[in-house]
């Protein structure tokens, strides 16, 4: 049966708008896209106005005055606009690029480095035909994408084992190849929980 | 019609019969279940060997854009979290997330369902700016980082917390993200700094770049987005709108399969074409 709730009959509205676009871009998408950047900058708005009162203002006024600093290198961040002082944002997103470096390096260097080293020079048998099978394809192509990106031997592109890198190109292209699938299930899998609203939680036509 | 044209094909074709290829299973369904994936049952055990009164640390990294594929996982995982007594800590670290709490909420029914009491069971901290800053401050030291949980109720007046201070109270850390910055950030910040079992999932386009981190053990268990959550209702024995897309997944597929190999024929077509 079909919904007698007003905000469902919106939400099914925006949907159906925003979905039109694949025909020909008019003005019932454009109408539906600015509603959700507006929407969406409010929302950001009064989240960002938010996050200042609980995580700064509050430690400030309970007279936590060290909390003083990430007011001022916010205020240098507005500088970005002004037309003589520019400069002063760059204290501030220097901070930031720091804090944010400093913060992701120890676990960067451990799970993106060290881990990764450690499992692909993993041995090439393993219990299965399949994981040897991985385990061998795993080995050929780090090798060989490795060789792709060596850019100060010229040799290695158009010598006797330029074949080395072209093997890499071939499983980077399959690589992406696996990305663009994943990609396309990912946007059908979005797009059909919106067709479920539209058919079941709208229409009712759906299996429930 | 010239192979050439296939090529050609105008979107509002292509587009039309991805409807109709969602509508049909979505009306009648057909029934296919998914298969159980490794690391989908992963992630399922590690919820699963948790004792009644652990602590779950669930973050909601996605907004309405991601909601249709990784809400479901999360009403799954919550609905598991739930049924095993666990005490849950929920927090955002992207902005929409607390848009996407209440619908979370009004699926599982956790009071309803599962007798659960808000404070005592489960918290919802709210959006906490700064994606690896807020990881860091919470797994560091949870009651400085938030003052208040997301309704304004102080940190030190919810029940729950009075235990659970900072990563070492904490047993496992869950995550459903569209950013990857955030499914990378908790595998620094949960598991190296703090060797907290962690499990993940995301939108299935993000699985090559991030899936190496469940095949290192950085990650305990992985969810790949909607399949991930499909399969995962199976699990619990309670199907959800992640299972009602399995259909629709394979037919959809099916009908890409087919656009690129007419893509290919057309290619090759007009440049025989052009070589002639």
């Amino acid at each position: 049966m079909i919904s007698t709730d007003i905000s469902v009959w919106i939400a099914a509205f925006f949907t159906i708008a925003a979905t039109s676009y694949v025909f020909k871009d008019n003005i019932i998408f454009k109408f539906a896209e600015y509603t959700f950047i507006g929407v969406a900058a409010g929302h950001a708005l009064v989240m960002g106005f938010e996050n200042i009162k609980k995580y700064g203002w509050s430690h400030l006024v309970a007279g936590e005055y060290i909390y003083v600093i990430p007011f001022i290198v916010g205020i240098l961040m507005d500088y970005r606009y002004h037309p003589k002082y520019y400069w002063l944002y760059r204290y501030g997103i220097a901070f930031l690029v720091g804090q944010g470096i400093g913060l992701s390096m120890r676990g960067m260097v451990h799970t993106d480095f060290i881990k990764q080293i450690a499992a692909t020079a993993g041995p090439l048998t393993a219990e299965t035909a399949l994981g040897t099978f991985n385990a061998i394809i795993i080995f050929i192509l780090t090798i060989t994408c490795l060789t792709h990106f060596i850019f100060t031997i010229r040799q290695v592109h158009i010598g006797t084992v330029s074949w080395l890198p072209k093997i890499g190109r071939y499983g980077m292209l399959l690589a992406f190849g696996a990305a663009f699938g994943n990609t396309v299930m990912t946007r059908f899998s979005q797009y059909q929980g919106r067709m479920l609203f539209l058919l079941r939680d709208w229409l009712g036509i759906a299996a429930p | 019609m010239g192979l050439e044209k296939v090529g050609a094909m105008p979107r509002w074709l292509v587009m039309t019969i991805v409807v109709i290829l969602m509508a049909i299973p979505l009306i009648h369904p057909l029934g296919i279940l998914p298969a159980i994936s490794e690391s989908t049952t992963d992630f399922y055990n590690a919820i699963d060997q948790l004792k009644p009164g652990d602590v779950v640390l669930f973050d909601i990294g996605f907004g309405s854009g991601g909601y249709p594929t990784l809400g479901p996982a999360a009403v799954a995982i919550l609905r598991h979290c739930f049924s095993k007594d666990l005490k849950i800590v929920i927090m955002a670290t992207q902005q929409e997330g607390t848009v996407i709490y209440p619908l979370l909420m009004d699926k599982v029914k956790p009071e309803e369902v599962y007798g659960a009491k808000y404070g005592e069971d489960y918290v919802f901290l709210g959006f906490i700016t700064g994606v690896q800053t807020a990881m860091a401050a919470v797994l560091g030291d949870l009651h400085s980082a938030t003052p208040k949980d997301y309704f304004g109720t102080p940190i030190e007046n919810i029940p729950m917390l009075a235990d659970i201070k900072g990563a070492d109270d904490i047993d496992v850390v869950v995550y459903l993200t569209t950013a990857g910055e955030v499914a990378e950030g908790w595998v620094y910040q949960a598991y190296s700094r703090y060797n907290k079992v962690t499990c993940g999932g995301w939108l299935s386009m993000m699985t090559p770049s991030l899936k190496p981190y469940y095949d290192t053990g950085a990650l305990a268990g992985m969810l790949d987005g909607i399949r991930g959550a499909a399969e995962y209702e199976k699990l619990i024995g309670q199907p959800g709108d992640a299972m009602k897309t399995t259909d629709v997944l394979n037919l959809t597929q099916v009908w890409v399969l087919i656009l690129v190999i007419l893509g290919n024929i057309a290619y090759f077509a007009v440049r025989g074409k052009e070589g002639s």
